[in-house]
């Protein structure tokens, strides 16, 4: 088969339209899933039954189901009811835009709470013993020894996960959105060329991906800097 | 009961033999998916019917033929008719420049059209009396339409300005302004008709503006297809077709199927 170099030449710059899109979905789900993840991992710890239960049962349902089911129940599903459409949520979850956000943050944030209680379990017990023996309280434990010790331990899972998370960015064409996999599904429906586009984008996005990893290398070099000689 | 069938199916067939020898009697045998409801399809009785089946018949009448009905699946369609396998192809077959290399039309009997559908009350002047779109007017309506659809580029051609949103699938079409994300959608109208306005869920909602039709973007229509060198038997087709035209028949037909017709008076001329 013929490989048409021109039109991938062609495309590219017009598959870069959809990077602006691609990225405020990206880092708008990775703030606020991360948000939602601190307040599930607080739940999960906060040895509360009545917590941590409906954070366990919320984190089985998002990550036992795909993320595609997830996005069109929010985006077809959710407005079939009546109380949501007139409700304060209908101008968020009437734009393909807010769907998604809506959808990717209530996935990334299941994953994410578990990576985090992951962190904060692999904290030592030694060193909360001798936090409470130099008479620091809890929360201070919590704050000044946990935290920063299971952020640290935290950052391999994490990055993977803001990684799979861009990946999953892609999914928002499937609801209208024109971020950069809607341009290329686009182009390829009017050239049927989809070996040369989807080729391009997938450079794209592995561009995107070296980035990511790169950022997060070196945000761990910067958390774990007093292990350098 | 039997016997009387019997004696008079001979009576018959005699009579057809005898009469044979004065009149040849045509038999055209035509193609079709016997699958594509409403257009042509098997009905509860089995029998064969729909807007194509009775274009075939009338077609039929006039030019004094006798018909046989051979179903083809899609995809083999023009093979068959090439195989000789069959005559003519009355099966929603649009007249285009590929096909028209391979094969040959008669003329149009059913269009390739394209139309807008909205909310029940949306009262806006979208169209200019000559039936041109109003671009000021689409300002601040999202409109829906397949990817990569003709009404696709439609739009992009006449209202490059305007708001659009790209669907996969005509079923999300629907979803979308039933639930109030679009305020416009393009599409066939007679799918519409059948999926969505006809059913409860598309109650609220209506056909808006003229028909959009331009060749550029919609092609001719649909034609009945045969193979080259029969200009005699297409002419005739064609002629008899321009008579179903304007004695009403073939608005009767697709009336039994939809509220509208599905043709251009001017093709009767």
């Amino acid at each position: 088969m013929s490989f048409d170099v021109a039109l991938i030449v062609d495309s590219i710059p017009k598959m870069l339209m959809g990077l602006g899109l691609t990225l405020q979905l990206l880092i708008l789900s990775a703030v606020l899933g991360l948000l939602l993840a601190t307040v599930l991992l607080l739940m999960r710890i906060s040895g509360k039954w009545y917590l941590d239960l409906p954070a366990q049962a919320y984190i089985y349902v998002f990550r036992g189901t795909p993320i595609l089911v997830q996005i069109f129940i929010v985006y077809y599903g959710f407005p079939q009811l009546g109380f949501i459409r007139d409700s304060f949520l209908w101008p968020i979850l009437r734009e393909p835009f807010g769907c998604a956000v809506v959808a990717l943050s209530l996935n990334t944030g299941a994953y994410v709470s578990e990576i985090l209680r992951g962190g904060v379990l692999g904290v030592d017990r030694g060193l909360h013993e001798a936090g409470s023996a130099l008479g620091l309280s809890a929360h201070q434990r919590f704050i000044y020894i946990t935290t920063p010790l299971a952020v640290r331990l935290a950052i391999p899972a994490y990055s993977n996960d803001v990684v799979s998370l861009m990946k999953s960015t892609a999914l928002a064409s499937t609801i209208t959105l024109l971020d950069m996999m809607g341009i290329a599904r686009t182009i390829v429906a009017e050239t049927y060329a989809p070996y040369e586009i989807f080729i391009s984008l997938a450079v794209i996005y592995l561009i995107m991906t070296w980035f990511i990893q790169k950022a997060f290398g070196v945000f761990e070099r910067f958390m774990s800097r007093h292990e350098r000689q | 009961m039997n016997i009387k069938h019997t004696l008079f199916a001979t009576v018959l067939a005699l009579g057809a033999m005898l009469g044979g020898a004065a009149v040849k009697a045509e038999t055209l045998r035509v193609g079709m998916e016997c699958t594509y409801a409403p257009f042509n399809f098997r009905n509860e009785a089995g029998e064969l019917v729909g807007y194509d089946v009775d274009v075939a018949k009338g077609v039929a009448g006039i030019i004094k033929a006798d018909l046989e009905y051979v179903c083809q699946k899609w995809d083999g369609m023009i093979p068959a008719l090439l195989a000789n396998k069959f005559d003519l192809v009355i099966a929603s077959m649009s007249i285009t420049e590929k096909r028209l290399e391979k094969m040959d039309f008669s003329s149009p009997y059913r269009f390739s059209i394209g139309r807008l559908v909205g909310r029940k009350g949306l009262d806006v002047e979208l169209f200019d009396s000559a039936g041109n779109p109003n671009a000021e007017n689409f300002k601040g309506l999202k409109v829906g339409l397949e990817r990569a659809s003709t009404y696709a580029s439609w739009f992009e051609a006449k209202l490059p300005g305007a708001d659009v949103i790209l669907y996969d699938t005509n079923e999300a079409l629907y979803l979308d302004l039933q639930n109030g994300r679009t305020d416009l959608i393009m599409t066939n109208p007679m799918k519409a008709y059948l999926r969505f306005l006809s059913k409860e869920d598309g109650a609220g909602f209506k056909l808006v503006g003229p028909e959009i039709d331009e060749e550029k973007y919609f092609g001719v229509g649909v034609g009945v297809g045969l193979r080259k060198g029969n200009e005699e038997l297409r002419d005739r087709i064609s002629a008899a077709l321009k008579q179903l035209i304007n004695d009403g028949s073939l608005e009767q037909y697709a009336r039994k199927y939809f509220p509208f017709k599905l043709h251009k008076e001017e093709w009767g001329q």
